[in-house]
Formats: structure tokens, sequence, C-alpha cells
């Protein structure tokens, strides 16, 4: 997909990449991935998994029909893995509803990432192949599954190429494993909604649903299906290769001016140090953590938290699907902020009448303050809005971009004031990038 | 349809994807629908009384889009 990086050029751009961060024993990578200004193609050091490569490091995957299927399931509660797609849900708890829905599941590997920030599900399905595979299969067999599907953004030539060049290892070296093929959808950022790709497999369009039933109950043309994010199934591989060895890693990815840069961390890591090892000891003061959809926190209030899930929900935030978009200190966040809702606007489905209407009034309302032309009771206005919106519409995009523009009131208020007052706290030298475009 | 026990906790469900926005609901069920800045319903989460449920029969009656329904938890 056309990436759009809506990042304001500073400083940022130039610091050169820091130590290598800390990598786990049994690791996805083993070092950090970069993509370059909006390119999709990644770039690692190691290179490319071949199915060669990637048997000499795991040996052969353990099958997984039968009750080594349920055993299986059980490991992966006992490890706690859950999904890393964004919702951290429990991957066993959702693998045992799919299995108890009926027969004939449909299994998808879902690496059409929404965010244009993103890039950890690019970087596994291009230089990890295997693993995801594996994940695949392993899901396919432990839940009996008739179709195997990976299902990707058209238009992403690099990540499909390295698919179906796997897939055809796989092929050509006999492996006894469920059929998978490729399905793309358009490359907008909503067809990797999980109700958007049952609707698509199931013969409509790509675009999310309404539904009262999860996919797991009643998903493609009615079947229990599973959708699962490419690196829970990376991660799902790994423990299947060898529980114990399964890491305590996550996959960031760290959206700067210019560049993107995937890390593979240990959970315990802070976000002090994940950033610092990009950005090295460059003054910060925000960052947007979990991306479009996440939640601005300023700086030194989050410098400190860990990457574990639970110790985000502590402060009340979420990793999401891994997007941290640092703010440099010279930056202003309300223009960011304008930039990001607006994109988030033009993405809605077009379908709902809170998602349409809302979010382009939030937009419009957000530019005007970060243009410093809001009027007297549009800061009351736009809360309003977001309480409207919220939770209304047909899927959850509107709710994420609510929590952005919310999220960055707060942390952006000493703006938000000078702004209404028609000045800016950021006026100066740092406007390196702000009236280009 | 089987009419639900009566300890069956129900509530009004808009289907977003669907509906049109004109607001019928809103004046069938004065008392579970109200309309947003944009003319969209906003429907209570609250379960249905006996007496608000008839409202919300109504109004799911009525809808031209099919969009507004009776959910149980
Ligand atoms: S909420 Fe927005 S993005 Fe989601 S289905 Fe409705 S219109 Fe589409
Ligand atoms: S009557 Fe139906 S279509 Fe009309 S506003 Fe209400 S829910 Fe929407």
């Amino acid at each position: 997909m056309t990436a759009q990086l809506h990042l304001v050029d500073t400083d940022l751009a130039e610091v050169p990449a820091g130590p290598a961060a800390q990598v786990p024993a049994q690791p996805l990578f083993g070092a950090p991935v970069y993509y370059v200004g909006a390119d999709s193609n990644a770039i690692s050091e190691l290179g490319v998994e071949d199915l060669f490569a990637h048997r000499r490091r795991f040996g052969h995957r353990p099958h997984l029909t039968g009750a080594a299927g349920a055993a299986f399931i059980d490991t992966l509660e006992d490890i706690g893995l859950t999904g890393r797609g964004g919702g951290h849900f429990p991957v066993a708890r959702k693998w045992r509803t799919v299995r108890t829905a009926g027969r004939n599941a449909v299994v998808v590997a879902n690496g059409a990432e929404g965010e244009p920030l993103s890039g950890k599900d690019a970087a596994l399905l291009q230089l990890r192949p295997h693993l995801v595979l594996d994940g695949l299969a392993c899901a396919a067999e432990a839940l009996d599954a008739t179709d195997a599907v990976i299902w990707l953004h058209e238009g992403a030539e690099a990540t499909r190429a390295s698919i179906v060049h796997a897939l055809a290892e796989r092929r050509a070296a006999g492996l006894i494993e469920p059929q998978m093929r490729v399905v793309t959808g358009p490359a907008r950022y909503l067809s990797g909604e999980s109700s958007a790709i049952v609707q698509a497999l199931s013969g409509g369009p790509a675009l999310p649903q309404f539904r009262l039933a999860s996919a797991a109950t009643s998903g493609v043309n009615g079947l229990p299906t599973l959708v699962q994010n490419v690196e829970t199934l990376a991660r799902v591989a790994l423990s299947a290769h060898s529980p114990e060895a399964f890491a305590t890693s996550t996959l960031v990815t760290v959206a700067v001016p210019g560049r993107r840069v995937v890390l593979e961390l240990d959970r315990a890591t802070q976000l002090g140090d994940a950033i610092g090892s990009v950005l090295g000891s460059t003054p910060l003061q925000a960052i947007l953590i979990g991306g479009y959809g996440g939640s601005w926190a300023p700086w030194v209030d989050v410098s400190d938290v860990m990457l574990a899930e639970s110790d985000m929900r502590d402060r009340g935030l979420s990793l999401g699907a891994g997007i941290l978009v640092p703010l440099g200190a010279g930056q202003c966040g309300l223009e960011q902020t304008a930039s990001i809702i607006s994109y988030l606007a033009d993405s809605s489905a077009r379908q709902c009448g809170p998602c349409v209407f809302g979010l382009r009034g939030v937009a419009d309302l957000v530019r005007d303050l970060a243009e410093k032309s809001s009027g007297r009771r549009d800061l009351p206005r736009l809360q309003r809005f977001l309480a409207e919106i919220n939770g209304r519409g047909g899927c959850h995009h509107p709710d994420g971009a609510v929590r952005m523009v919310a999220s960055a009131v707060t942390t952006f208020a000493a703006d938000v004031s000078a702004h209404l007052a028609g000045r800016c706290l950021h006026d100066g030298a740092a406007h390196l990038g702000q009236r280009r475009g | 349809m089987a009419e639900p026990a009566v300890n069956v906790i129900q509530r009004l469900r808009v289907d977003a994807v669907r509906c049109d926005g004109v607001g019928i609901c809103a004046h069938l069920a004065v008392e579970l629908v109200r309309v947003d800045s944009w003319g969209y319903p906003i429907v209570s989460r609250q379960p249905l009384s006996a007496r608000s449920l008839r409202q919300a029969r109504a109004a799911v009656a009525a809808c031209p889009r099919r969009a507004l329904f009776l959910a149980t938890d």
C-alpha cells in the first residue's frame, strides 16, 4: 500500500541509529529491520530466511492434527500467548471458540496492516515467511480447517512475492501440510479489519460489517473463522517448535521522519530505552503509542513504562499493534494530530454516519485548532463530537480516532490554550517541515 | 419468533452500516433514541424495561433500512 507518512521533518531524521536493541534468546528477526521513507521493502542485515535456513534453525514443524491440536492449544494457554494485531486477546481462547463452533473452519493469516506507519507484519512476511506459514499450518491443523488463507493488501508487491515464493519452496520440498492460498484485498486502511476480511472471503466487498456474532463462531460463509495477525502466527510457530524457548519479546515499529525501524524487544524494556535505541538522546516532547488509533502521552510521564501490555494498561495505554511515533521537543503536536485525524477521516469506509460525518467534523475542528483559527465555542464542540462518535461506528475505526484526538487535547493542553489565544508555543526554528504541504 | 423468557435482558441496537440517519426511530422511541449532531440515532444502551420494550419494538418495525433490532446479551 502507498504509505503516507504524516511526519513533520525535524532534527530527528538526522540522528544516527543507536546501539542495537536487546535481542531475546529465540528471536523472530535477530536484528532491527528498516524501511526507508515510504518504501515498503523491509531491509535487514540478516536477510530473508529461506526454507533451508528456517529448517536449520527450527527443524521440522510438529504435526498438530487430532489430539495433538488440543494439547497444543493447552500449551498456548500455558504460555499466555495473546494476539499481536492490537487487541491482545488470548489466542487459546479464540482457537477453542473456533474448535467448538463446528466443522470446516477457515483460518486466515492477516497480513494487511492498516496503519501506514506499521511495518512489523510486512517485515515478517518478507524476511521470515516460513515462520508465518508454519504458524498458519499449525492453526489449520489444530482447528481441522478446510481453508487456510494468507490475506494481503494488493499492491504490497514485495510481501506478496515473498509469500508466493515461500509457498513454492514448501511445495517443492514436499512438506506435508494443509494447502494455503494467498488472497489480496484492496490497499485500503480498513481492509485488514476482521469483519472486512470475513465479508470479502464470503464473496462481498472488503468493507467492515456490523456483526453480532464473532467471526470465530460465524465467519466466512457462516463457518467458524480464525482471523489471526501474522506476528501472532509467527509466535504460534515458535511455540510449536519449542514452547520452552517461547520468547517474551514484542515487536514495535518506531516511526521517525524518513524511516521506520522494527525492533524486537523484551517486554520488560522501557519505552525510553526502546526509543533511545533508535534516536539516541534526542529530547522528546511526547509520544503516540499504538499508532494512529492510539494515544498521545507526554514523554516525561511514560518514558519509564514497559512495553508489556499489562504495564501499559496500568497507565491507561495500549501498545496496540506496536507503533510508536515520537514527537521531538520542537514540534507542534496539534499539527501532527490534525494531519493524522484528517487521514483517518479520509480512511473511513464511508458506510456509517457517525464515522463519515463525525470524523470529518472532528478533523475540521482539529485543523482549525492547529491553524489557530478556532472560534470561541469550538473546543466544547470538539469534545461533544468526540463523545457522540465514540462506540457508534459499524467497526472500531472511529473509536481509535476519537481516542487519539482526545489524548492530544490533554497531552497538548498547553498548546491548545496557546493556539486558542492565537499563539504557538513552538514558533521559531522548530518549524522545518510545517508549511510544505 | 418465540418470545424470549421474561428474565432475558434485551437492548436496542443499531447497525450503523445500514442506518441512513433519517431518524424515524427517534420519533417512535423518544425515550430510547436521540439523534447526534449529524442526525444519526444514538440508541440507549440500557436494558429494556417492559414499557420501553413496546417503544423499541415499534421503532424496530418501522425502520425502513432494517437497521434496528433487539439484541439479547
Ligand atoms: S465505522 Fe467507519 S470505517 Fe467502520 S464500518 Fe462504519 S464507516 Fe466504515
Ligand atoms: S429508523 Fe432505522 S434507518 Fe432510520 S435513523 Fe433509525 S435506525 Fe437509522
